[in-house]
């Protein structure tokens, strides 16, 4: 029995997730119970019921023993050809298992990731399952674990990084009016943060890779959505245009964003939190008050390309009356979490909340089974049909004027609102803390799963404006829905702007795939979590198969070896060099040329002329090694 | 009634207040932090002229020269040009001329002696003036009879007046062009027409 399971735990796609699982100890203390009743979801869902309580099982006896001997927590299990990132939190166990090609380091990320997710859209895990049917979770983990193995690369899950559009094509001034665009949004004081996103992809954001990552699962899942023909949860107001639901931040992230400065002292209306007392004036963000200095980069968390930064001093210099903060104006202080974040559970009724549980488990399970293939509509280059693709002006792009806040309109909206959200009238999810765990992540990586352990969850609320295949998305507070002003003005504000850069995105004509060069390389931005790299990003590229395992090998190395800096790794017939500073991962291999290894030292080697190729080829790329 | 979308673009030097006259005649706002607009921004008007229902895309374009290769591909298809200065400006007076012929050039226009443009003289709230009424004129008559309208985004002068002639002239324009067009058609259906009686 164990080894016909083990010959069916061979991989089937390497850097895939084979496994994954959460596993409820509480619902299994005696003798007699049965393991399935701790079972909260399994992947793959058509396991037989009995390999699924096989592994379960052995997990949860082998982690515990582990745990108890070791006085510390499981993080990663092999088994076979399968290495397992755990993850234990008061009763309950997760486990995700990939290939053991993939780095620890990599599968660990995926399954924080995948727990952070969930967390993020539903709040404390314990009282979800309170709350919900176990089949409405089920499906949950099961878009959330889609979404985050859709559409990528093999050397995107390497990295973990995030999807952006690609900066090579785009003309770096767009990337500026996406980055002001968001600024303008922060006038409101109710906005913390937000990021723009075009066909599923980065191309600004104030907020942190991980948080912005999160953001983008919606956003996926309102555009399945969109494509359903009258939708009842998208009959609104603003024409379907505009969504919303709550999610929970932790502490940190919270933190996080209210530390980037923001100048609030534009807002021109007044907000319940107005009258908190004025904080000092803090650093405008606008290019009018970006001194023309490189030494302060003016877009610390949303600068996407380092022509952007680079752009906004020459903007100013000449541009000098684009606008003028008034420090005299008290300044809206948002530091401070709303005494309304941290209401108590379920303080707003639990008014029919089953019949939107159905309505959301239907579209979840639309979202999940469209994700499949959504993945590559998505992302394929001339997919006309799906994005309307012919710049003929279509009037319905987005029309102002039917655009009405008050009145009724704006009951229909705070109504289609509690329909979108599961769970929506829980503010605060603080409750949930039981024995911390202390958890040390072995690779040196600062996990947010870490600090999730610690905090209570803050109660906000994800603003969404789809303007075809572009999207606004801001995390506000909960109140901002019911202050019809404040929404106006972000709305209004931004319209115009979110239509022009459409257009422009939607005309720019993907830049044809460059001849494959006679080197490959792979850059990634550990503070954007960006990659750049050359490759056609093809599943079964076979040339590149070498260079992406070698890369997979030495980022491994870098996570696990913190003083390593340089490295080269060799086979017979190819060298990969790889370098790390604090900031950024470069990997490089150069084609041809027999390397001449006699298997001792040579100073003639010309593995080791592979750190000067590449600083000397990668300087046209944008990478710089000096 | 079915609704025809048309799309009118604003022309002019940076800083004459192009976003200003789309935001007030859209929205009713003022704003005078606004950001330069980068290439372009549009926003839709439905409204009713002479009684056609008419959605109105209005496009906002970037003044800057270093915005232009933004801007240019976002002429094509427009069905009038409002060609906007600053009546406080001289300068961007004098550049109407070019906006005109930079329009011209990059939309393609086949006709450019029939095509609508309109010219606004925006800030009119403005109390230092360094054009006059006269010599707007006296520019709009000499260049093709433009129809002229001196405006204010801040307090809403003439805004809207100026958009509804905008659609007005759209509106005229596509009358001739209708009228021509039947007439085609009718003498390549009759011609086969004329000749089966013929043959019969």
């Amino acid at each position: 029995m164990h080894d016909k399971l083990m010959a069916e735990l061979m991989p089937p796609d390497s850097g895939r997730c084979n496994y994954f699982f959460l596993y409820d100890g509480s619902k299994v203390t005696g003798e007699g119970d049965p393991t399935r009743e701790g079972i909260c979801y399994f992947y793959p869902e058509e396991t037989p019921l009995d390999r699924q309580e096989l592994l379960c099982s052995q997990f949860a006896g082998v982690g515990r023993c582990v745990s108890e001997l070791s006085s510390s927590p499981v993080r990663t299990l092999r088994l076979r050809h399968n290495k397992f990132a755990i993850r234990m939190k008061d009763d309950f166990l997760w486990a995700l298992g990939c290939s053991v090609e993939v780095p620890t380091v990599s599968v660990c990320e995926l399954l924080d990731q995948l727990i952070n997710l969930f967390c993020f859209y539903n709040g404390s895990v314990r009282q979800s399952y309170q709350l919900n049917s176990q089949e409405t979770l089920a499906a949950r983990w099961a878009r959330y674990l889609s979404y985050l193995q859709s559409g990528s690369s093999e050397m995107c899950h390497i990295f973990s990084c995030l999807k952006t559009i690609d900066s090579t094509n785009v003309d770096p001034l767009l990337l500026l009016k996406a980055a002001l665009i968001l600024q303008a949004c922060q006038r409101c004081p109710l906005v913390l943060a937000g990021c723009i996103l075009f066909r599923g992809r980065v191309v600004s954001t104030q907020m942190s890779p991980e948080l912005t990552m999160k953001v983008m699962v919606h956003e996926s899942e309102t555009y399945t959505k969109g494509q359903r023909i009258n939708g009842p949860s998208t009959s609104s107001s603003f024409d379907g245009a505009v969504s919303s639901t709550t999610v929970f931040l932790t502490m940190s992230e919270l933190q996080y964003l209210q530390a980037a400065p923001v100048d609030k002292d534009f807002s021109s209306h007044s907000t319940p939190s107005k009258n908190a007392p004025p904080k000092k004036t803090r650093l405008s963000r606008t290019l009018s008050d970006t001194p023309s200095t490189e030494s302060e980069p003016s877009y610390p968390s949303s600068s996407q390309s380092p022509q952007k930064a680079s752009l906004s001093p020459h903007l100013s210099e000449s541009d000098t009356s684009v606008s003028s903060p008034t420090p005299s104006q008290s300044t809206a202080d948002s530091l401070n979490p709303s005494p309304q974040w941290l209401r108590p559970p379920l303080s707003n009724g639990k008014h029919s909340h089953e019949a939107e549980e159905e309505a959301l488990d239907q579209s979840y399970y639309h979202s999940f089974h469209n994700n499949g293939d959504g993945g590559s509509q998505i992302h394929s280059e001339g997919d006309s049909s799906v994005f309307g693709e012919n710049s003929h002006l279509n009037g319905d792009a987005a029309c102002g004027t039917v655009f009405d806040f008050r009145g009724t309109d704006s009951e229909n909206e705070r109504s289609h609102e509690d329909k979108m959200v599961a769970g929506d009238s829980r503010g605060c999810c603080g409750t949930d803390q039981g024995p911390k765990a202390e958890m040390k992540d072995p690779s040196h990586l600062p996990s947010v799963f870490d600090n999730l352990e610690e905090s209570p969850f803050i109660g906000m609320t994800l603003y969404m404006h789809r303007v075809k295949g572009l999207v606004l998305a801001l995390l506000v507070e909960p109140h901002f829905l019911s202050d019809a002003a404040s929404m106006e003005e972000v709305y209004h504000s931004s319209l115009a702007s979110l239509n022009g850069l459409e257009a422009h995105l939607r005309t720019i004509s993907p830049g044809a795939p460059g001849a494959p060069g006679p080197y490959m390389f792979a850059h990634f931005d550990c503070i954007q979590s960006t990659l750049t790299t050359n490759l056609s990003g093809r599943p079964g590229g076979a040339p590149e198969h070498p260079f992406v395992r070698a890369t997979s090998l030495l980022h491994s190395h870098f996570c696990n070896t913190e003083t390593l800096q340089e490295a080269i790794i060799r086979s017979a017939s190819a060298a990969v060099y790889g370098t790390r500073s604090v900031a950024q991962e470069t990997y490089f291999q150069q084609h041809g040329g027999s390397l001449r290894n006699s298997g001792i030292p040579n100073h003639q080697d010309s593995a080791f002329s592979l750190p000067s190729k590449a600083r000397h080829r990668l300087l046209k790329h944008g990478v710089n090694l000096l | 009634m079915t609704t025809s979308l048309l799309k009118v673009i604003l022309l002019g030097d940076g800083g004459v207040g192009k976003s200003s006259i789309m935001n007030r005649y859209v929205t009713n706002k003022f704003d005078a932090h606004l950001f330069h607009t980068i290439g372009v921004e549009f926003l839709n008007k439905d409204l009713e002229v002479d009684g056609h229902q008419v959605t109105l895309q209005i496009w906002d374009t970037a003044g800057q020269e270093r915005f232009r290769s933004l801007r240019t591909p976002f002429y094509r298809g427009s069905d009038c040009c409002l060609l906007t200065f600053s009546v406080d400006d001289s300068q961007s007076f004098l550049n109407l001329g070019n906006w005109k012929k930079e329009f011209i050039y990059y939309a393609d226009v086949k006709e450019p002696e029939k095509f609508p443009f309109v010219v606004l003289g925006n800030k009119v709230d403005v109390t230092e003036r360094q054009v006059s009424s006269e010599e707007a004129q006296q520019w709009c008559q000499e260049n093709g009879d433009y129809p002229y309208y001196e405006t204010s985004a801040k307090d809403a002068t003439n805004v809207a007046v100026a958009f509804e002639e905008a659609v007005r002239r759209v509106l005229a324009m596509d009358e001739r062009t209708d009228h021509l067009i039947p007439t085609d058609t009718v003498k390549l259906h009759r011609k086969p027409r004329s000749a089966a009686t013929c043959c019969s």
